[in-house]
């Protein structure tokens, strides 16, 4: 048991900080099964050493190394005998082994804890994580949001169909309050037309979804937890497109292109686009567009809703040198286009309101383990977005559902007359290093950098000099943390300190005469210090125990400071929010033959303070936020996962949360507010996802398969407004969606998919009142040319 | 207390699926239930809850306002949208939402022979910054606040067929006529005789002033016909300035037709409160479109309060809420006054809680009795809200009906439909 879970802190570690560069030996090779069918994520290593990879989806591995001597190479992965072979090292070795797996037959003690999947090793972190394995679902037209619905603990909720805007909850928190990284690089700065809501599932290896306390190496100002998209990261030459077209005429087409030369040359590109109508029905009541009068219940279809993106994101580079184990440099370019149906209510319908974004955004990424010294390890990224957004409101017309409108002379918009353009001149650095002080302890400090400066302009309001204010934010978050790790048993303690620095005009009246205005720039400071523990046990080797503590802050975004200058008023004196974050989890696997079980069970408690909340500014014309309420949240999230073999797999996930509004007294009432202890409104507590899988092997001809797929998705009904209150009230209903998947994938390389959502063409809500759509069919076409 | 809260949570997860709301009985009951009802009052009320979010208004009925208690917990109906206004005319309640710039749907309810609440129908509206009857019919407007599109848009509703019968635009710069370019911006409607009286301010519209004025001291109501909504002259004064606030009335009219205007005189400039002349009260006389030379200091004669919002009561009396300090253009006062506007005196009601302690008052929707001897308001201390009954003859309040865990919207009074 302790050589298995030493082999497993090894394989750990090694995909924490990468394989090391300057390799002489290079061994290659494949790992396959009996049918000689690839492994993907097994692991090899030479014992006794750092050396160690995961297998590719082909089964292939690349092992680099500089050592001398005679060494044990093992390979390894669930449900197979572990392969052991001697080998000889020279320090220029060039050696090919393929490697064939027996399958255990017999029982638990043949089945290794080693052979995880890296999937499997995230999980086994301290910290409460689930991660979504983006692989099995790259057959689906699912962009990464929907992906994100799968995980337990995670409601995504949505306005409408392609590139309607999403909220994400984790355990309760929402919105800002939950950061989003692409690969370990915050996301704050990506704009709209590059968001989880228009990114292929295809761009990821994985999702990482950390609630409640987030490991410092993710440097961030989250409250209540943290997702992180691994992007592929290819060794080998690669190239695959898909398309698919489907209902209210959405097409989707991405392509994914990895060049590596043998000099250690890197060039990717990784090139996407998704179009829709979205003219999917809904019910509604449709007023006439004179009287005001409602006609009740009409099914009508959405004019005024197509969305498109187009992103294409270009990185080139150098691999294993001496200077760096991986040196890029990249852009992200994209454009989108968003029409908007609807306001808050299908009641409030526009005809020709909409929206334009696009990104230009240059990127760098610096690897090198043994960094200046041996066993420091470095990560540097930085990004910069130069891109802009503009909303785009200038018929001065009223709509109805039709799409009969009543036009008005002058100029004017269906909401608030705009052509209001911006940048917010927003970059990201961020540096994270990790020390290897022996084989137990572990020092890590990463630090994230943000600066923002917006620009705006408004061709519809050109004396409005408000957009010549200065709006400007810097954040840092910098992150220290010790690890410590004993064979069945971790554990870390960290610090974070949160800064921001915002800078803002005010006005005053310099001489006390009439009309006299001048402004004065000033800066408002913050400073706080967070902190956290996370450990992990292992009772026994298929028993995981998990514990994690953490105190933590999240600064004001940009907008909650400045005001989006149409909508929403800035508010300078906001202060962070804070919450106190506890989770408690355990994970049980049990292997007998071809099957594995696993179970996940994980109990949370938020205790958070000073919410950022909107409320009607003063004159009521705009939207403001404040430092309004506190909450707290327990709650229960499980998990079960049942795999037979290669073939059938299947789980069940389900989140129950209570979330209780904790502000006792509101403004300056001394009497205790009616909904005090009352559960939040407006916000899911009760649902779940099932999902089963089967797949065909050799159907017509040997490697072709059939898969099928279904995903049921569950929520709860929920109020709309406080529970307690009211006799007649408002309720957003249950939700029941079906999805199937089939594909048929031939010779591994090209892959066809059907896929049915809503199967059963239930009326379905994230948000009151705004239906989502129908029964709609996908079809999609994968090819894998290299 | 940490641990505490733990327990309670945990608690919560062992199946306190919701948590229970013991409601709070009416605690009246109607008088002569055999007779049948007559009439209900309906009070609305928002429950006390941080921020905007989730919080909705309910309408609630009952038979008495002067004593017992009443709350929304488990109880009244439930309504789309925090923020709602209200308006009571052709004994139909009107519940319309403030949407922020995005039509919105309007309830329109009567009371049934069993005396509850029945929706009539809804209809769409605008969201709107002014509204009030008109006849049987109800005027609103949405008004620009943006220079670059000056246009305010009214919109004639008739409450009888429940439908919008004419709609048309002013424009507010051309109406303002500055040569500034600053925007009139009324603050409300009022009928006076067979045509519409709009008080405005004006304001920039812009340049981070929206708000703003360089004309600080000056009143001016723009006159239109009815129901054609023509355009006829505006009134202009310069010994107060504007009448009304936004959002607020300021313009009552008698029972001998004269219309007496009120000045807050809280007119903004880059922020700060701006009007030196004092808060007063002047006069259109019947038939007139010109002010004459009527006026009364409400400063002077209440000794250094002036009157955020008014309500007309009879006989040349108002009830005033008053405050003493200006510290915004929008906030209302917190103590209550009896403006005589014959007599040119302010009486200062009794019986109304410690101004400090006021929270908010109703400053809308307030209640004037059929006799017109009380007016009901709503308060909301710190330690509670309720309703307060005042007499208008002798200026005292007394404490009634109890709203517990809200703040009072509106008051209004239904009959049973036959």
């Amino acid at each position: 048991m302790s050589k298995q879970l030493r082999n497993l802190v090894i394989a750990f570690t090694l995909v924490l900080i990468g394989v090391a560069g300057n390799a002489q030996n290079v061994i290659t090779g494949k790992i396959l099964d009996q049918n000689q069918e690839p492994i993907p994520g097994a692991t090899v290593l030479i014992k006794n050493t750092t050396t160690g990879t995961l297998t590719a989806d082909n089964g292939s591995y690349q092992l680099k190394s500089s050592q001398k001597g005679r060494f044990t190479l093992e390979a390894s992965f669930m449900g197979f005998k572990t392969f052991s072979k001697a080998i000889e090292l020279t320090g220029s070795t060039q050696l090919t082994l393929n490697i064939t797996l027996e399958e255990a037959t017999n029982a638990l003690d043949e089945v290794t804890v080693t052979g995880k999947s890296v999937v499997q090793q995230v999980r086994d972190k301290a910290f409460n994580v689930s991660v979504v394995d983006t692989k099995k679902l790259s057959n689906t037209t699912l962009d990464l949001g929907h992906a994100l619905d799968k995980v337990s603990g995670v409601r995504v909720r949505e306005n409408g169909g392609v590139g309607s805007q999403m909220n994400f909850s984790i355990n309760g928190f929402r919105g800002r309050q939950i950061k989003f990284f692409l690969d370990g690089i915050p996301m704050e700065n990506f704009g709209s037309a590059f968001q989880l809501n228009n990114i292929p599932v295809n761009l990821a290896d994985r999702i990482e979804v950390y609630k409640g306390v987030v490991p410092i190496g993710l440097g961030a100002d989250a409250l209540g937890g943290a997702v992180n998209i691994v992007t592929n990261s290819y060794t080998q030459n690669h190239l695959e497109a898909s398309y698919s077209y489907g209902s209210f005429n959405t097409h989707r087409s991405t392509v994914n292109a990895i060049y590596v030369s043998d000099s250690g040359f890197t060039a990717q590109v990784n090139a996407f686009q998704n179009y829709s109508d979205n003219t999917y029905k809904v019910d509604v009541d449709v007023a006439d567009i004179n009287t005001g009068e409602y006609y009740p219940n009409q099914e009508v279809e959405r004019f005024n809703d197509q969305y498109h993106n187009e992103t294409a994101i270009i990185n080139v580079g150098v691999a294993n040198k001496s200077y760096a184990d991986q040196l890029l440099l990249g852009v992200t370019l994209g454009k989108s286009y968003q029409e908007i149906q609807t306001g808050a209510r299908l009641v409030s319908v526009f005809g020709g309101w909409h929206s334009r974004a696009n990104i230009v955004m240059p990127s760098l990424k610096y690897k090198k383990d043994d960094f200046i010294i041996k066993k420091l390890n470095a990560r540097i990224s930085a990004n910069y977005n130069l891109g802009s957004e503009q909303n785009i409101d200038t018929l001065n017309r009223r709509y109805n559902w039709l799409g009969q409108f009543k036009e008005y002379d002058g100029a004017g918009g269906e909401r608030s007359y705009s052509l209001y353009k911006y940048r917010n001149n927003n970059g990201i650095a961020t540096a994270s290093f990790n020390y290897k002080i022996d084989d137990h302890q572990t020092i890590a400090l990463s630090n994230t950098f943000n600066t923002f400066n917006r620009k705006g302009e408004d061709e519809a309001n050109p004396d409005n000099d408000r957009y010549d204010e200065p709006r400007k934010t810097m954040k840092n978050v910098l992150g220290l943390g010790y690890t410590y790790e004993q064979e069945n048993w971790n554990a870390s303690v960290f610090m974070k300190n949160f800064f921001q620095q915002n800078e803002f005009t005010a006005s005053y009246n310099p001489t006390g005469n009439y009309g006299d205005v001048a402004y004065y720039n000033t800066i408002n400071t913050f400073n706080h210090i967070g902190y956290g523990t996370a450990l992990t046990y292992f009772l026994h080797k298929n028993l995981q125990f998990k514990a994690s503590f953490e105190k933590t802050y999240r600064l004001p975004a940009a907008n909650e400071l400045f005001g989006d200058v149409i909508n929403l008023q800035g508010n300078t004196d906001l202060k962070p929010e804070y919450s106190y974050n506890y989770n408690l989890g355990t994970s049980y696997w049990l292997t007998f033959k071809q099957n594995l079980i696993n179970f996940n069970l994980n109990t949370f408690y938020r205790d958070a303070s000073d919410f950022i909340r909107p409320e009607l500014n003063q004159n009521q014309t705009m939207q403001v936020m404040g430092n309004l309420a506190s909450v707290t949240n327990a709650g229960i999230e499980s998990e079960i996962r049942y795999q037979h073999g290669k073939s059938f797999a299947a789980g069940l996930s389900v989140t129950y949360q209570e979330l209780r509004n904790d502000t006792r007294f509101v403004g300056d009432q001394t009497v205790e507010s009616i909904v005090y202890r009352d559960r939040i409104p407006n916000m899911p507590y009760l649902y779940g996802n099932a999902d089963a899988n089967y797949t065909f092997f050799n159907v017509l001809r040997k490697d072709d398969n059939f898969n099928i797929g279904y995903n049921l998705l569950y929520v709860h009904e929920f109020y709309l407004y406080w529970p307690s209150q009211g006799s007649e009230k408002l309720v957003i209903p249950e939700q029941l969606a079906h999805d199937v998947t089939l594909t048929y994938t031939l010779n591994k390389k090209l892959q066809f998919t059907l896929e049915c959502r809503n199967i059963t063409d239930r009326n379905l809500y994230d948000n009151f009142s705004l239906q989502k759509p129908g029964r709609a069919f996908f079809g999609k076409i994968k090819y894998t040319i290299l | 207390m940490k641990k505490e809260k733990l327990i309670f949570g945990t608690l919560g997860l062992l199946g306190l699926l919701f948590t229970a709301c013991d409601s709070n009985d009416d605690g009246t009951s109607p008088e002569n239930p055999e007779a049948g009802v007559e009439s209900k009052y309906i009070i609305t009320a928002t429950p006390t809850a941080a921020g905007s979010e989730g919080v909705a208004d309910y309408i609630l009925t009952t038979d008495a306002i002067n004593e017992g208690s009443i709350s929304t917990a488990g109880n009244g109906i439930e309504q789309d949208g925090t923020y709602r206004y209200y308006i009571t005319t052709n004994n139909k309640f009107f519940s319309m939402l403030y949407g922020q710039g995005n039509p919105g749907a309007v309830t329109s309810y009567e009371l049934n022979a069993e005396g509850s609440l029945e929706k009539l129908s809804d209809f769409q509206s605008e969201t709107v910054q002014a509204f009030a009857a008109v006849d049987d019919e109800i005027l609103l407007i949405k008004i620009s606040r943006n220079a670059d599109s000056p246009i305010a848009s009214w919109y004639r509703f008739d409450t009888n067929t429940l439908q919008f019968v004419a709609e048309g635009q002013i424009n507010t710069q051309e109406l303002a006529d500055k040569e500034s370019g600053e925007l009139a911006f009324f603050t409300w409607i009022t009928q006076v005789g067979d045509k519409v009286y709009l008080p405005y301010f004006t304001m920039k519209g812009c340049c981070s002033d929206s708000f703003g004025t360089i004309y600080p001291n000056e009143a001016n109501i723009a006159v239109y016909s009815y129901p054609e909504m023509e355009y006829e002259t505006t009134i202009h004064d310069e010994r107060t300035s504007f009448i009304g606030r936004y959002f607020v009335n300021g313009l009552s009219v008698d029972e001998n037709g004269d219309a007496y205007a009120f000045s807050s005189s809280v007119a903004t400039t880059n922020g700060e409160l701006s009007s030196t002349l004092p808060s007063a009260v002047t006069r259109i006389p019947s038939g007139s479109t010109q002010f004459d030379d009527y006026y009364f200091n409400i400063e002077e004669a209440s000794g250094g309060l002036y009157v955020t919002d008014q309500v007309y009561v009879g006989n040349g009396k108002f009830v005033g809420i008053m405050a003493s300090e200006r510290t915004s253009a929008y906030a209302s006062g917190n103590q209550y006054a009896i403006i005589d506007v014959y007599n040119q005196t302010v009486t200062p009601v009794s019986g109304t809680p410690n101004p400090e302690t006021v929270v908010l008052t109703s400053s809308k929707s307030n209640y004037v009795s059929d006799n017109k001897s009380t007016v009901s308001v709503g308060i909301t201390t710190e330690t509670g809200s309720w309703i307060y009954n005042i007499d208008v003859a002798s200026a005292t309040a007394t404490q009634g009906k109890e709203v517990v865990g809200g703040t009072i919207t509106a008051i209004s009074k239904l009959d049973v439909v036959e």
